[in-house]
């Protein structure tokens, strides 16, 4: 039972994720510089980069490459979903908000069980619109800030300090999200410490999708969510009664 | 009774045994005095110059008796006169009258002799030139003596006994200089403790060098050496500075410490600020009208305002630097935070204190200290990158308040575009003047912060509590 390996995402997807992880890290050590010049960590890492000149080139660049990777991730996504190869699993639903408020009423002792999930949980779909929308402002102020003269010529002065401020600012928080929750929940997380290898390998045990995605699990295998549910409730039974 | 008695006698007999003494030695004077002192010993006797000057020909004996020349006669100087003949001379003046008179003296101390004594030197030719010294300015006449610090209190007047009058030196050149030490200059100067050969060294009662300088200019470059022997660490700084550097290339048109803090009557600089400024005008003029023109210029001159900088607060006085070097652009924030970051100065004047700072963290600011450091510690070369002088000018910096709001827009853009060629007008607007977002001075930027400022930590704090209540139910479940 525990062998089973569930088919979770594409070679594509891995590939895009791996360049993300790579793009984001340049980008936040080359962009969190800049914002705290002022730290000896961010000047050594300026210093041994060739400089401001080229960190702000290899800032510049990257986010380029990062904005190409975001318009062609929505293109496929869009792709995806008009060809029918994929569902809309990422559309935030009112049971995302319901989710949530039974999970924390779980955590809290007021319910039994967590929120059952599908594909997407409400915490993956949070980390996922909000890094999308992010990645919009950080395009286009970044872009502003790039080529003030030519943005200047239709719109405001005002809007490149502006869009200093918010660069900078939505920076922080898209590293916030990927730092603390992103990193958490796919490293920290007791459930899955050490390290969630689904992204990297492509598979996911049918054990943790039982618990983690049962909804999913349940269309996958043509049971219903009552059967899967018990299940999964057996089997925590059953640990527990190993365990002592 | 008797015993004043005894005193009386007494005082009589010791008064009756000096009057014989001194009439002994008297008796010798008269030998080689003669009469002459019937007359000339007595206080009174006046002689008139045609010029109406007049001279006391009276003759002190004290003073004739301690003179080197205490074994000659009268006639043996004053050959016209003898006992018999007492001729009467008509003199245009004064002057005259010492010239000729010191006439006497070469018939002993010839004018071989009298070159060999480096001192005469300049003397001599002088004379020679059609302008004599008497002999008897420096040496006295009747009371006569060997020049020494003997003679004379102190240095000064022992120097002064020459150089009190006008004297010129000539130059292979040709040049010559006229100069008179004035005393009451001396000792008004911050200099007045120290003795002439403190500074001209080399020089003493005994040793008068003769020294041969191509010009003027080489004169008063070599008198500035002296400077040096006590103000050594000023001397030092000077070698790091632009006017050396000239200097040593051969422009002997650089200033050296003398042009600046004069020689014998140097002052103290510092009381009134506006003396500063006057010394670089000697030679930077047109710099020095600009500046005077500026804010901080007018301030100075038509307010004698004390706050304002003058040349020496950004240039610095003596190591001063070439203001072309990337180094000195680099500093130039440095030298107007000195005064701009200062809430004592700028709180006179209702001046904010953010000025250095908000620039400082702007763009350029960044760029250009990171720029500098680059340069300093790995050797990168760096670009321009604007400073405070490039938007408000260097000694033409005038106040932003008496300026037409939309007159400051178009200069303004004008300063941006020196960099960005195709900034449009609008351009200048990204730059927000200093001014810290506020909602009445770029109340968009201070929303934008304002809704960061409460969205950020409540994602966080989100976060975390997500985090916290997970691992919470993990470990209770545990």
């Amino acid at each position: 039972m525990e062998d089973i390996r569930i088919r979770r995402f594409s070679t594509l997807r891995i590939i895009e994720h791996w360049f993300h992880a790579i793009v984001f890290s340049v980008l936040v050590i080359t962009g969190l510089t800049q914002k705290f010049y002022y730290l000896d960590i961010s000047e050594y890492i300026i210093f041994h980069l060739g400089g401001i000149d080229y960190l702000r080139l290899i800032h510049r660049y990257t986010g380029l490459v990062f904005a190409l990777m975001t318009f062609v991730h929505i293109f496929v996504a869009l792709f995806g979903i008009l060809s029918g190869r994929w569902g809309v699993t990422m559309k935030i639903e009112p049971k995302d908000f319901r989710d949530l408020i039974q999970n924390i009423k779980y955590y809290l002792g007021m319910e039994q069980y967590p929120a059952p999930c599908d594909r997407y949980s409400y915490r993956q779909k949070f980390e996922y619109w909000g890094v999308l929308t992010s990645a919009f402002i950080m395009i286009g102020t970044g872009l502003m800030l790039w080529f003030p003269i030519f943005f200047t010529r239709f719109l405001p002065g005002e809007f490149i300090p502006a869009s200093q401020v918010m660069h900078a600012n939505q920076g922080i928080v898209v590293f916030v999200i990927i730092a603390l929750w992103h990193v958490y929940n796919s490293i920290f997380n007791p459930n899955i410490f050490p390290i969630d290898k689904t992204i990297f390998t492509g598979y996911i045990s049918r054990e943790r999708m039982l618990y983690e995605h049962p909804i999913e699990l349940a269309r996958m295998e043509g049971k219903e969510l009552e059967e899967i549910l018990r299940e999964q409730r057996d089997l925590q039974y059953e640990r527990i009664l190993e365990e002592s | 009774m008797g015993r004043a008695m005894t005193v009386t006698i007494l005082t009589f007999l010791i008064s009756l045994l000096s009057v014989f003494s001194s009439e002994g030695l008297e008796d010798v004077e008269k030998k080689k005095v003669g009469d002459c002192l019937q007359c000339h010993g007595r206080p009174g006797i006046i002689k008139r110059f045609e010029n109406g000057e007049t001279i006391e020909a009276y003759v002190d004996i004290e003073r004739l008796r301690r003179s080197a020349h205490k074994g000659l006669r009268c006639i043996d100087c004053h050959s016209d006169f003898s006992e018999e003949r007492h001729p009467v001379s008509r003199f245009r003046s004064k002057e005259q009258f010492k010239i000729r008179m010191a006439l006497i003296c070469r018939r002993c101390h010839k004018c071989e002799e009298i070159k060999n004594a480096s001192i005469h030197l300049n003397l001599t030719r002088e004379e020679s030139g059609g302008r004599p010294h008497p002999c008897t300015n420096c040496h006295g006449s009747h009371a006569v003596r060997e020049v020494s610090r003997r003679t004379y209190g102190n240095e000064e007047q022992y120097c002064l006994n020459c150089h009190g009058h006008p004297l010129s030196l000539s130059f292979r050149n040709s040049e010559t200089i006229t100069f008179r030490i004035d005393l009451s200059e001396l000792q008004t100067s911050v200099h007045r403790r120290l003795s002439c050969s403190d500074c001209h060294f080399g020089f003493s009662e005994s040793q008068h060098p003769r020294r041969n300088f191509r010009g003027r200019r080489e004169f008063s470059i070599a008198n500035s050496e002296t400077c040096r022997r006590c103000h050594f660490d000023k001397y030092s700084n000077t070698l790091e500075s632009i006017h050396y550097t000239l200097l040593s290339q051969g422009n002997l048109n650089a200033p050296v410490c003398t042009d600046c803090h004069g020689f014998h009557s140097i002052q103290r600089l510092g009381k009134e600020r506006i003396l500063i400024a006057r010394r670089c005008q000697k030679c930077h003029e047109g710099i020095y009208s600009i500046y005077a023109n500026s804010v901080h210029g007018k301030a100075l001159i038509d307010e004698n305002n004390q706050d304002v900088p003058v040349c020496i607060d950004c240039h610095t006085a003596h190591n001063i630097k070439d203001p072309l070097t990337l180094d000195y652009r680099e500093h130039i924030p440095d030298l107007c935070s000195n005064c701009h970051s200062n809430k004592v100065i700028m709180s006179k004047y209702g001046l904010s204190t953010d000025v250095v700072k908000t620039y400082l963290q702007s763009f350029h600011g960044v760029t250009l200290n990171l720029y500098r450091k680059q340069r300093e510690e790995f050797g990168k070369p760096a670009r321009l990158i604007a400073v405070c002088t490039d938007c408000h000018g260097t000694h033409n910096i005038i106040s932003t308040r008496t300026i037409e709001p939309a007159f400051l827009k178009a200069n303004l853009i004008k300063r941006c575009q020196q960099c960005h060629k195709d900034a449009p007008p609008r351009f200048s607007d990204s730059w927000l003047s200093h001014y810290k977002p506020s909602l009445s001075k770029a109340p968009l930027i201070f929303l934008i912060e304002w809704i960061y400022n409460i969205f950020t930590p409540i994602l966080i704090g989100g976060i975390l509590l997500q985090i916290f209540l997970h691992v919470w139910r993990y470990a209770v479940n545990r």
